[in-house]
């Protein structure tokens, strides 16, 4: 995305356009702001926004600053679900005990993330709100069927990761909604959620991501659901290949032509589309390991 | 934190007196300041009635300029004006970046902002003054440009050929410099040998990505004539002279202030044409101007380092003596040779520098730069040495695997021997006070190289493959007027030294060396305090400032602490000589049974002294009460420069041992050694810290740092998210150790130790890869080795 930007500014700035700054005090004043103006945009942690700005990549008019509302960052077991509140940061789900006993894995996913002072910023909702095709949340979401909930004028509504990212940074986000919060179902009995990536630096952006949701009985992989991650334009669901391996278990070369039918891997300046397709398909082989491990 | 180190210079005196600081790891005074935020930075700078600038520039690698519309652009709130080349032209002159003393170099005129044609993606063509640099950047968006977009010559293997686009038509070509060394007779030699092996190297662009941006705050004094600029550079004297002579100023009235600098790298040590137009528009408004770089212009304007390809051939016998080497290097430069150091060096010193630790009776090498549409290139940490030493280091190795020899039995046999020198490298150039098998032996001896065979066979059992390399390289530290003074360029290779004692009793110490983070000022206190015999607090410590420090070259080229440090060796030796003097008159005795220690004036043999601040109190205020005829100075200023040889060199020895990720490419550098002889260390912590610095930049190198370029000459990755630089998880336990070789060039005996980490690591990192991947038949020969390379190296992509 970033590179995008300097080829074609040709490096000629660093700093944002002029734009109005409006501090929310609770939802209800947000969502106004926002349905009433279609160029202003949510603030968040600004880790993803703020640079986007600053390389004047969009000038929007006004930044609704949403951080400052109270309640926003619950993490709760509601039902059978885990909720995590929009602005809970990626430090706050790493550190919380909830999410380490019900969904340990997203610790780990988090670990992967950034460096920690971006994560100190960063938010869960606007990870997922932003849909960049290379952030592991989005994966996550999908991958789990999480539930998306967004506030609006008209109130609340509810939807399911596998409908909100329709492409390239475009979510089904109405003009007037936020995000406030996600909701994970909680682990059933034999069930797993496994991650692994592949990328150049620690903390980087992927080459490459896999979330994996396992469904095991007597020990043997029942059900799979694979989503990749770094490889398209958004979260890569590969059903195709995930029925694949149930029948035939892993074999490289098999998979690797089914994810080629099933994903368009898109290339960028650290791996080719190639390279994507090489790695998706050795991840599902470090995801089983893992999973015997 | 007080480790003492065997101190083996004799002629710095025992290491067990008091005050014996050189040797010693002190912690450094000026870290304080920057952990407590304190640092004075250009950009912390603002002056009444200052304004800020903005570039407007070339979105092209190369295009005509047809017009510039700035009408609309004026209007924009708080522009105070908008400068293209005709403005800007009217107060500063052209440069070219050419010097005579390695034949002929032919680079054109550039001027401060493009005037007809613009040449790489970011050069400058306009600017606008404004009150803030946001308001110059809102008005950026507003000036009208209509661009001819021209073909662009963005790959250097093609600019020679003849349907080339000619860069600069009133040259003809492409050519920027050519030079050819030829010693012996290497096809002869090569006929002869028993084994033949040859191989091709590709090294990716990369830059310096220092901290701290380039910057400058430029404030003409009409009333004055006087020009004061704060720049974050490296050469406060060479810019005084740079600024004056193309601003047609009084050398003398010209102020170059550079206080706290974050990082240089070689970066910050060249003219840049924005940073010139900054000066240009104070002089023509008679306001002080301020231009900080932000990262994209950094990326896209900062010099390139690198941009090598190179070939080889080395031919042994059958017992692995070296009969002959030959190397062919193209390099791609930009459009323009930098000024003033210009865009030759990093070819001139890999034709130096290549083969240099071993004895090679028949070498021959070829050096071609040509000019390119992308950033202009130049020299960066270690110039020249990356790619010299991996060359070199790689056709050893294969050398050694084609006659079945260990890869250090091959370099040990070849060395020039440690009892040699003075000695000549391959390409002829002077050596002296080398040590390359005692740093090889030590290198060995801390790796336990033996073990890392045995953990290979079993790694490869379990399917990973891992490997080693060790390698030894020469550093170029110390240069002599002979590096750049001789070809015409301003740049002084002597650096002074001046002390004092003031009324207080406090030692004030300037030097004309300068201090980037490095920890520059520590070491010049160590040796001041330690050569003239007081506590190290009492020493302040002034550098960056033509008003206020002697004249001299400023840091670059490993030089600070061999020549500046020596200069303020002797400065405090003659201050000692006075002060001992004035305390032999006062006390009645005579001056060799007088030491300092402490910032008393001691007798030897026991009995009364006398503070320094007692005696600074008697010499300034109550003079009447030393003798008459004595000499009152307690002042003292020495100079030192390095005579009759190019350079002062420095060797290291290096081993890294690597494992690599067959499925994912991803390469593991396990651990790292490096065992460096840089003579005297004056603080071996800093030592320490250069040479794993430089290890981690060596690293980003190897494996990481790339400017990307499509084919139309636009930079693909101008920013940190996408320029790869190693950090902490990439970092390596980096183990160092130290062979101590003392230059005879001067008392202090230091040599540089700034560059061999960045020279060394690249190679010996590809070696221990090439090692690992000889197994099952692969091999790299591309800097950086991404997983990528890797992973199509091994075949499964
Ligand atoms: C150097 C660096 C490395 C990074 N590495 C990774 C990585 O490896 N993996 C990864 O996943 N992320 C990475 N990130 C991104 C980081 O996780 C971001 O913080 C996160 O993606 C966005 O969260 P934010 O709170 O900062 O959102 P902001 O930057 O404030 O907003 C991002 C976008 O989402 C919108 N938005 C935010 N919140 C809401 C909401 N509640 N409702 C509706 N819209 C909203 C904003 O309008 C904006 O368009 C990295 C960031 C940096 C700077």
């Amino acid at each position: 995305m970033i590179r995008l930007i300097c080829y074609l500014m040709g490096g000629k700035y660093m700093k944002a356009a002029n734009f109005s700054y409006y501090e929310a005090k609770n939802i209800q004043d947000a969502i106004k702001i926002k349905a009433n103006d279609e160029e202003a945009v949510i603030l968040a942690g600004g880790q993803s926004l703020l640079p986007a700005l600053n390389m004047r990549l969009s000038s929007p008019s006004c930044l609704i600053d949403i951080s400052k509302i109270s309640g926003l960052n619950d993490i709760i077991i509601d039902g059978d679900y885990l909720f995590i509140g929009a602005l809970a940061t990626h430090s706050d789900v790493m550190r919380n005990e909830i999410v380490s006993q019900k969904m340990p894995c997203l610790i780990d996913i988090l670990k992967m993330v950034a460096h920690p002072a971006i994560r100190n910023k960063g938010t869960h909702g606007g990870s997922i709100a932003y849909g960049d095709p290379a952030a592991e949340l989005p994966a996550l979401a999908v991958a789990t069927n999480a539930e998306i909930i967004l506030s609006g004028q008209n109130g609340d509504r509810s939807i399911n990761a596998n409908d909100f990212y329709l492409g390239l940074f475009e979510t089904a986000i109405n003009q007037d909604e936020i995000v406030v919060g996600i909701k994970y179902p909680l682990l059933k009995q034999g069930q797993v959620f496994l991650f692994d990536e592949v990328c150049r630096r620690h903390g980087d952006y992927a080459m490459a991501g896999l979330i994996a949701n396992i469904i095991l009985s007597s020990n043997k992989v029942n059900d799979l659901k694979l989503v990749f991650f770094a490889t398209g334009d958004k979260p890569d669901v590969a059903d195709k290949t995930a029925k694949l391996f149930l029948q035939t278990g892993y074999d490289y070369d098999q998979l690797k032509n089914s994810l080629s039918s099933e994903i368009d891997f898109a290339g960028d300046l650290n791996s080719s589309s190639e390279m994507k397709l090489h790695l998706a398909t050795i991840l599902i082989k470090k995801i089983i390991n893992k999973l015997e491990a | 934190m007080d480790d003492i180190k065997v101190n083996q210079n004799p002629k710095l005196g025992s290491i067990d007196r008091p005050n014996s600081y050189i040797g010693r790891s002190l912690p450094r005074e000026n870290a304080k300041k920057h952990l407590d935020g304190g640092g004075q930075f250009v950009d912390d700078l603002t002056l009444p009635r200052m304004v800020h600038v903005a570039f407007l520039r070339s979105p092209f690698a190369h295009a005509e300029i047809k017009s510039i519309d700035t009408k609309t652009a004026k209007l924009s709130d708080g522009v105070i004006d908008i400068f293209t080349a005709k403005e800007i032209d009217e107060v500063c002159k052209p440069w070219v970046g050419v010097l005579g003393h390695l034949g002929e170099m032919r680079s054109p005129e550039q001027s401060p902002l493009a005037k007809k044609i613009a040449r790489w993606q970011g050069e400058p063509i306009a600017v606008v003054i404004a009150n803030s640099r946001a308001q110059a950047e809102d008005a950026l968006e507003l000036i009208e440009v209509d661009w001819l977009e021209k073909d662009a010559q963005v790959d250097m293997e093609t600019a020679l050929d003849p349907n080339a686009v000619i860069i600069h038509p009133e040259l003809g070509n492409n050519l920027f410099w050519t030079r050819t060394v030829n010693q012996g007779d290497v096809d002869k030699a090569f006929k002869e040998a028993d084994a033949v092996v040859e191989t091709t190297l590709d090294f990716a662009r990369h830059t310096g990505v220092t901290l701290e941006s380039r910057g400058i705050v430029a404030d003409w004094n009409k009333a004055e004539n006087k020009m004061t600029i704060y720049h974050n550079g490296q050469a406060p004297h060479m810019m005084q002279h740079i600024i004056a002579k193309h601003l047609d100023l009084n050398e003398g009235l010209v102020r170059i202030i550079s206080r706290d600098v974050g990082g240089s790298f070689g970066i910050k040590v060249h003219v840049y044409p924005d940073e010139m137009a900054v000066t240009a528009i104070s002089k023509k408004l008679g306001r002080p101007v301020k231009f900080i770089a932000d990262r994209l212009e950094s990326f896209t304007t900062d010099i390139h380092a690198r941009c090598h390809k190179i070939s080889g051939k080395l031919g042994v016998d059958k017992n692995g003596k070296i009969l002959a080497m030959e190397i062919d290097d193209l390099s791609g430069i930009g459009p323009f040779s930098m000024y003033p150091r210009t865009s030759a060096i990093e070819t001139n010193q890999v034709l130096n520098l290549s083969g240099a630790p071993y004895v090679i009776p028949n070498y021959k090498a070829v050096g071609t730069v040509v000019f390119q549409n992308k950033t202009p290139m130049c020299q960066y940490r270690a110039v020249g040495h990356p790619i010299a030493v991996a060359i070199t280091e790689a056709l050893i190795d294969k050398a050694a695997y084609k006659i079945g020899m260990d890869l250090d039995k091959i370099r040990k046999i070849n060395f020039i021997p440690d009892n040699s020198y003075p000695n000549k490298s391959p390409s002829g150039v002077p050596l002296e006070d080398l040590s390359h098998q005692a740093s090889m032996d030590k290198l060995l001896e801390i790796m336990d190289i033996e073990k890392f065979e045995t953990k290979k066979k079993d790694d490869y059992q379990k399917g990973i493959l891992s490997g080693y390399g060790v390698i030894s390289m020469c550093e170029v530290t110390n240069p002599s007027p002979l590096f750049y003074g001789v070809g015409g360029a301003h740049i002084s290779s002597q650096d002074g030294a001046s002390i004092r004692l003031e009324g207080s009793g406090a030692i004030h110490l300037s030097s004309s060396i300068t201090e980037q983070g490095q920890g520059t000022e520590a070491i010049m206190k160590q040796i001041a305090a330690d050569q003239l015999g007081v506590k190290l607090e009492s020493v302040r410590v002034t550098l960056g400032d033509t008003d206020a420090t002697p004249y001299g070259g400023g840091t670059w080229a490993s030089r600070g602490a061999g020549i500046g440090g020596e200069a303020v060796l002797k400065a405090a030796r003659k201050l000692k000589d006075n002060i001992l003097n004035i305390a032999a008159a006062i006390m009645q005795t005579d001056k060799e049974s007088l030491d300092i220690e402490d910032n008393n004036v001691v007798r030897k043999n026991g009995g009364e002294g006398i503070s320094l601040q007692k005696l600074a109190e008697t010499v300034y205020y109550r003079g009447h009460e030393i003798p008459k005829g004595t000499n009152p100075e307690l002042l003292a200023t020495a100079s030192f420069l390095i005579e009759g040889i190019p350079f002062v060199f420095t060797n290291s020895a290096m081993g890294c041992q690597v494992s690599i990720d067959q499925d994912t490419g991803i390469i593991k550098i396990n651990k790292f050694w490096a065992v460096e002889d840089c003579g005297t260390q004056i603080n071996p912590k800093l030592v320490e810290e250069q040479i794993r610095g430089g290890v981690i930049q060596g690293i980003g190198g190897a494996l990481f740092e790339e400017c990307v370029y499509d084919d139309q000459g636009n930079m693909q990755n101008a920013t940190m998210a996408d320029y790869l630089v190693p950090m902490a998880y990439e970092m390596p336990d980096i183990i160092v150790d130290h062979v101590t070789t003392n230059s005879g060039r001067s008392i202090i005996g230091a040599k540089g130790a700034g560059e061999a980490g960045t020279g060394g690591a690249p190679a010996v990192i590809m070696n221990a890869i090439n090692n690992a991947l000889k197994q099952v038949g692969a091999e790299v020969i591309s800097q950086p080795i991404t997983p990528e390379k890797v992973l199509k190296a091994l075949g499964k992509i």
